[in-house]
């Protein structure tokens, strides 16, 4: 049932987002993530939203799946909005009823937020739909090696999150595999309170503990055979290369944080009540 | 005959024991085995008899207590010699899930040469080749979890052709595999003997795949017991099942006709073979 799981949400499709270096859309969606932040302007968040619909419509990744990412974080959004009504009290006055008190700066703070909180959203997963997770890790692997230099391990993290990777749907097999053994020698998983239903998942996961001891180690002897000794001179098959592409995407998002630098100068700090009267 | 390419001498190896007090039995016991350049070596034993530890020995990834393992004249036990034993003498193991590691066939291909820090166009050029002997190149975009057992024994046997060895040791590799997987790990295997060359050890206790190989090493309680070509250690019937293995069903066959004072010859492997022998028997 689990065996066609695809790992993070790699989306394969052949598009200019795709062929871009892990390295640049890591860094792009790290510079653009930042930059949400640093916008206070809504023409500045404008800006985003429209880097972000440009983004989407190269990557050639549907809309509606694009969107349906957003679903989980709906709740976080509407929390974070409802705070940010009950606590932000600028502006004008616009319901006062009982203990509520709304006003047009915690509706737009709100607003700013929850869009904010979007376009974050939109942009991580844009990178994790374009990028495959083992590109992924090859791409941070590429940006943290000069920390190698400097006595910071980073290779090996990366090759722990590559076998974290590959490793998964093995595991979740296995655990399917144990499951069935169990429950076909009576066991129940799926009946009882909450705490009778964890507490029988502890059989299911000492066996699948020890077995991933077992298979560490057999693994350990496999990298051994093929003559792992923990990166040193190790040479890549795909060797990352710049290529036209990814020179544009930099000079982009360069472009791209000059003009919300600007944006934040010139059209300032976004004013509450002069943003609501001038709306009105 | 070449230079032998793997040199057991007089090994003798026992596994530790959790507790100290307790001395385990020898897994292998003052065993001297030579395996040569370009043969195709099987080596039966059942559960226990070291056939396994003979593995792990033949690389390095084992140091014997006594006795010496050379690989292509170069001690195991010599740590700056590492890298180049483990190149000549690749090990692939019974669970190809424990093998792969990496998330895309062709990477993990690819992780041996890596490691070996050799130029990315060549690394391409093997990874390709190797994929293609194994018949696995159509593959090579896969994510390994979801690939049969037999198909990931392949990519796990690419993985280690693709460092260029001399000789690769099989340790039961198709010992977790259904009957068609065994068949294509089985070619694939015969395909790096035949037309690469390379030597190949392949560990089992499926008599029949015993039979494809040029030469069969019997191992029975930490030695080994019988050293021959397949004809001569199966006609030996009674001693091999004296050990609790069994004889392919052929000779099987053979023996009990010849019990019943049927004339027939020692030496019959195959079905045809023995079809041919009865044959000759009923005209002649």
């Amino acid at each position: 049932m689990i065996k066609d799981i695809t790992i993070g949400q790699y989306f394969p499709l052949d598009s200019v987002l795709h062929r871009l270096d892990p390295r640049v859309k890591l860094l792009a969606a790290t510079v653009f993530i930042i930059m949400t932040f640093a916008v206070n302007n809504f023409v500045g968040l404008l800006l985003c939203f429209a880097v972000a619909a440009a983004v989407i419509a190269c990557s050639k990744v549907p809309l509606k799946t694009v969107l349906k990412g957003l679903r989980p974080i709906f709740l976080i959004v509407v929390i974070t909005s409802l705070l940010q009504i009950a606590y932000v009290k600028s502006g004008i006055v616009l319901v006062d009823f009982w203990k509520i008190k709304i006003t047009s700066g915690g509706l737009l703070t709100a607003l700013f937020m929850a869009l904010r909180i979007a376009l974050l959203i939109l942009m991580s997963t844009m990178l994790t739909y374009t990028t495959s997770p083992t590109a992924l890790t090859n791409g941070l692997d590429r940006i943290f090696a000069p920390f190698n230099k400097i006595g910071i391990d980073f290779h090996t993290i990366t090759m722990i999150m590559t076998i974290a990777l590959r490793f998964i749907p093995t595991l979740i097999e296995e655990v399917d595999k144990i499951m069935s053994a169990q429950k076909s020698r009576g066991a129940d998983f799926e009946s009882g309170s909450l705490i009778k239903r964890a507490k029988a998942l502890i059989p299911l996961f000492i066996p699948l503990l020890f077995n991933s001891i077992r298979r560490a180690y057999e693994l350990a002897n496999a990298m051994t055979c093929r003559c792992y000794n923990g990166g040193k001179g190790k040479t890549t098959m795909n060797a990352l290369k710049f290529s036209g592409g990814d020179y544009l995407s930099v000079a982009l998002t360069a472009a791209f944080v000059a003009s919300v630098v600007l944006l934040n100068i010139f059209c300032g700090e976004y004013n509450a009540e002069f943003t609501f009267n001038a709306a009105v | 005959m070449s230079e032998p390419i793997i040199e057991f001498d007089n090994v003798t190896f026992r596994y530790q024991s959790d507790t100290e007090s307790e001395v385990l039995e020898a897994a292998v016991k003052n065993l001297s085995l030579k395996i040569y350049e370009g043969e195709f070596v099987a080596v039966l034993g059942h559960n226990g008899s070291g056939k396994s530890t003979l593995a792990k020995l033949a690389n390095g990834l084992l140091l014997p207590e006594s006795g010496k393992v050379l690989v292509d004249s170069m001690d195991t036990a010599c740590e700056q010699d590492d890298i180049k034993i483990k190149q000549t003498v690749g090990v692939v193991f019974q669970n190809p899930d424990n093998q792969i590691v990496s998330t895309i066939v062709e990477e993990d291909v690819a992780f041996g040469p890596e490691n070996l820090g050799i130029e990315p166009s060549e690394i391409r050029r093997r990874v390709d080749e190797s994929l293609k002997i194994v018949g696995m190149y159509n593959y090579r975009k896969h994510e390994p979890h979801k690939l049969s057992g037999g198909q990931k024994q392949r990519v796990a046997i690419a993985g280690i052709i693709a460092m260029e060895p001399r000789c690769i040791v099989l340790d039961e590799p198709t010992a977790m595999l259904d009957p068609v997987g065994r068949r294509d790990v089985m070619a694939a295997i015969k395909r790096l003997n035949s037309e690469l060359g390379i030597t190949v050890v392949y560990i089992t206790h499926y008599m029949e795949e015993a039979c494809e190989a040029d030469r069969i090493v019997v191992m029975d309680d930490a030695s080994v017991i019988m050293d021959g070509t397949p004809r001569e250690i199966f006609s030996d019937t009674e001693k091999i099942r004296s050990i609790g293995l069994d004889v392919p069903q052929t000779c099987r066959l053979a023996q009990m006709l010849r019990q019943s004072s049927i004339e027939l010859e020692n030496d019959l492997l195959s079905i045809d073979e023995l079809v041919n022998g009865i044959d000759k028997l009923l005209k002649g």
